[in-house]
């Protein structure tokens, strides 16, 4: 589209202060616009995508996409050049502590694992609490300064895992600098959910979680860090994540508030007794309480294949937001906080309370099988397009989209590209995360190349992928109920079955001339265990099942899936 | 906020001859819980068609979670032929109730000579669900006591007032499935129907959707 490689002279304001195309700008009369950008204009409001929450979409990329730190993220280009021009880096954002109430390990003991298992990068998250903000946040950060010294391979994020005012926790973190202790610390004793009055009404507090995400959005406006990311974790846990909140975060600031676990961690706590904990996969055993949003169903509380209903149902939650053309991205990670079959136990003595943590973990010969959390790299991995092995490169990666996410190293490697038909050049094609757009008429299709596993995982298999789903959906923009959280026009368009003995799976996938504005992610399983989707089988014909509580072998259910890579008109 | 319990007579009495199962040895019901008709055998088959015309209290006492709600309710005598937690998120998060007497209202104290204000601060919003039969978590309800151990899903519903029992994402669970109750058995109203939602857990058996102990928001695991 003309756009180029070249650098923004971005700022990090948020929403309607995003530079919106003159199309998308409704405060510029049609009277002077240019010829083009009438012709768009009139696509896009008669395709009912122009109007509030628009600016702050993909529908008004490039420059949401610029605004975002992204100046590569677009264009037939897309997010880079080749395969080979990303750097896949795996990693976890959400790890706990000794710093952390419910933990027990150093962040070395974390981090070293996480290294050894494979992953590139890391985020320490212990819980938001008195003790925490007072002390806690304070003294964890010469022990992740001492991490980056003897983990050099590894890149350890200091953030925390945040009490959402009214909802959920989060990841929150920023990029490594002077800064770092003082912003996390201010933010936390000013927004973190332990510190608010009691007496405040829903309405005060959801105030305050916009608030807190704008307040990581100025402090790097204000340079005093290179950067700040929000993740809403274990979403569907408890159902107290409404769908009107979560847009509200991200509106927010898009540039900070980028997405939300799409599978929880705690994935060994399903293994039956007595080997294992025998409990709900994900630790998903809750039902609605006065603070669940009303409108989830039941099948909001559990985990679908391992993952969390609002990214497991195909035409759910992430599609509404999706389709509305939100940047809304999905991760996987461990939230380990005790890990299964470990032979330590929390340091006898301590003080939470007075010390900020727990004394050191002290060895007991005994082997855990009740803990319900895998080491961090263990068992998921969220894998970031990065351009450079650096903290700002993962960052920008996670913010761009750039991202796959499996479990049980079910594949290997993944190359998804959207692309003008045809056009087979190796630096071009868009990708995860990335928006296409061509002019109405244009043929586009997906190209896909999975390496599929060839190395064992930590469970010492062989993973064998069995199947691939590509999920389309319409764009239809925003959507006037804040608090939908179904789009009907998404379903399984195409599915791949892999043959056994299979070492490289190549695809392409004709997605027609462009008429309607649409999305597409990719989903892929071992096969082992599926059933209808929840929006029917005509929409899901074979989607993630139900874990079973006290059975539900990790193993023996995997799955993998992208994020989005949106085509729209010119 | 009292209005007529909507509690029809849509339950079928069922036959009592379904209970050959196991564990059917649950401890004999108190006389007021009972408020249905007296049927023939160890074991009646209760609706919740006893219950039509009986007034229906709404009350909020701002309890902050059904644990505590029940906790109230369990100190109330005589207790509620039929008893519902109702969630409601603004203001600020809290646990109403609704609540049908066999009788009348319980003797509700020195304190206060007005029933309802001993009962705590009015709740229409949970009266208007309960008798719309669209939302609620039944905590009493007819054949509740009997609801223990290990049963079939035909005697849940033979033994109880709830009308249907279902698979999460799956439909009706067949009637001959064994649901592990726990003792803990809270069915809601969903579309009209006091309705049990099941999972599948360990063992091939059915386990009620909601556990008695779920897991805390920041347990120590």
């Amino acid at each position: 589209m003309g756009h180029g490689h070249h650098h923004h002279d971005h700022d990090h304001s948020s929403g309607a202060a995003v530079d919106v195309p003159p199309a998308l700008d409704l405060s510029v009369p049609d009277g002077e616009l240019s010829p083009s950008d009438v012709s768009r204009r009139g696509f896009l409001r008669s395709a009912g995508l122009l109007g509030a929450g628009a600016a702050a979409s993909v529908l008004a990329t490039p420059s949401a996409a610029a605004a975002a730190g992204l100046p590569h993220s677009h264009g037939p280009a897309g997010g880079g050049t080749a395969k080979g021009g990303f750097r896949w880096l795996a990693g976890d954002h959400h790890i706990h502590t000794q710093h952390s109430s419910d933990g027990q390990y150093r962040v070395i003991d974390q981090a070293g694992h996480g290294r050894a298992f494979g992953l590139d990068w890391v985020v320490i998250t212990d819980h938001g609490s008195n003790a925490h903000a007072k002390i806690g946040v304070d003294k964890v950060n010469p022990d992740i300064l001492t991490t980056r010294e003897e983990l050099p391979d590894l890149l350890t994020f200091q953030g925390l895992e945040w009490n959402i005012p009214a909802a959920e926790h989060a990841t929150v973190f920023v990029h490594p600098g002077r800064n770092e202790v003082a912003v996390l610390k201010q933010f936390e004793q000013t927004f973190d959910g332990s510190q608010l009055p009691a007496t405040n009404t829903e309405a005060q507090n959801e105030a305050l979680a916009i608030a807190g995400i704008k307040f990581l959005g100025e402090q790097v406006k204000r340079r005093k860090v290179d950067g700040a990311l929000f993740l809403a974790n274990h979403p569907a846990r408890r159902g107290i994540d409404s769908p009107h909140e979560i847009r509200n975060w991200r509106d927010a600031d898009p540039t900070v508030a980028i997405g939300m676990e799409g599978a929880p961690g705690h994935q060994a706590a399903g293994i039956p007794a007595p080997n294992g904990r025998g409990g709900a996969r994900g630790l998903y055993d809750n039902n609605p309480s006065a603070a669940s949003y009303s409108g989830y169903p039941l099948e909001t509380y559990r985990t679908w294949g391992g993952f969390d209903w609002m990214t497991a149902t195909v035409g759910g939650l992430w599609d509404s937001l999706l389709s509305e053309g939100q940047a809304w991205w999905v991760t996987v990670n461990s939230d380990s906080h005790v890990n299964y079959l470990d032979q330590s136990e929390r340091g006898p003595g301590s003080d939470f309370e007075a010390n900020g943590r727990y004394n050191d973990p002290v060895y007991t010969g005994k082997v855990n099988t009740t803990a319900g959390d895998f080491w961090p790299g263990f068992y998921g991995r969220t894998n970031v397009g990065a351009t450079s092995f650096s903290y700002k490169a993962v960052m920008d990666g996670l913010r761009a989209g750039r991202v796959w996410v499996d479990h049980g190293r079910l594949i290997k490697n993944l190359d998804a590209r959207v692309r003008v038909a045809g056009d087979r050049r190796a630096a071009t094609g868009t990708p995860l995360g990335g928006v296409l757009h061509v002019k109405r008429g244009t043929a586009t299709e997906l190209t896909l190349e999975i390496d599929l596993q060839n190395v064992p995982n930590w469970a010492q298999f062989i993973p064998v992928l069995s199947r691939v789903d590509v999920i389309v959906g319409s764009v239809t923009g925003p959507v006037s109920a804040r608090d939908t959280f179904t789009a009907p026009n998404t379903k399984v368009v195409k599915s791949y079955e892999v043959s056994p003995g299979t070492r490289t799976l190549s695809v392409t996938y004709q997605l027609g001339r462009l008429d309607k504005p649409f999305y597409l992610r990719l989903r892929g399983t071992d096969g082992k265990r599926t059933q209808p989707g929840l929006m029917g089988a005509a929409v899901d014909p074979a989607g993630p099942k139900l874990d079973v509580i006290g059975d539900a072998d990790p193993w023996a259910d995997l799955w993998f899936y992208t994020n989005p890579i949106w085509v729209l008109p010119k | 906020m009292i209005h007529p319990s909507a509690a029809a007579a849509t339950q079928a009495a069922a036959a009592p001859g379904l209970l050959s199962g196991p564990a059917l040895a649950g401890p004999a019901l108190a006389g007021p819980a009972l408020a249905g008709p007296a049927l023939a055998g160890a074991a009646p088959a209760l609706g919740l068609a006893g219950l039509a015309g009986l007034p229906v209290h709404g009350v909020s006492l701002e309890h902050p979670d059904t644990v505590a709600a029940e906790h109230w309710l369990a100190s109330l005598s005589p207790a509620p032929v039929l008893a519902c937690t109702h969630l409601v998120r603004s203001p600020r998060p809290h646990v109403a109730l609704s609540l049908v007497f066999a009788d009348t209202a319980p003797e509700l104290g020195a304190e206060s000579p007005d029933a309802l204000t001993k009962l705590g601060a009015e709740s229409p919003e949970a009266v208007a669900e309960h008798v719309a039969r669209r939302s609620g978590r039944a905590v009493r309800y007819p054949g509740v006591d009997l609801l223990v151990g290990t049963l079939r899903v035909a005697d849940v519903l033979a033994l109880s007032a709830i009308e249907q029992v279902e698979v999460l994402g799956g439909g009706e669970a067949d009637p001959q499935a064994l649901v592990d109750t726990g003792d803990f058995v809270r069915p809601q109203w969903r579309a009209g129907r006091l309705t049990l939602t099941t999972t599948p857990a360990v063992g091939g058996r059915l386990v009620p959707f909601e556990t008695r102990n779920p897991t805390p928001c920041c347990a120590a695991h």
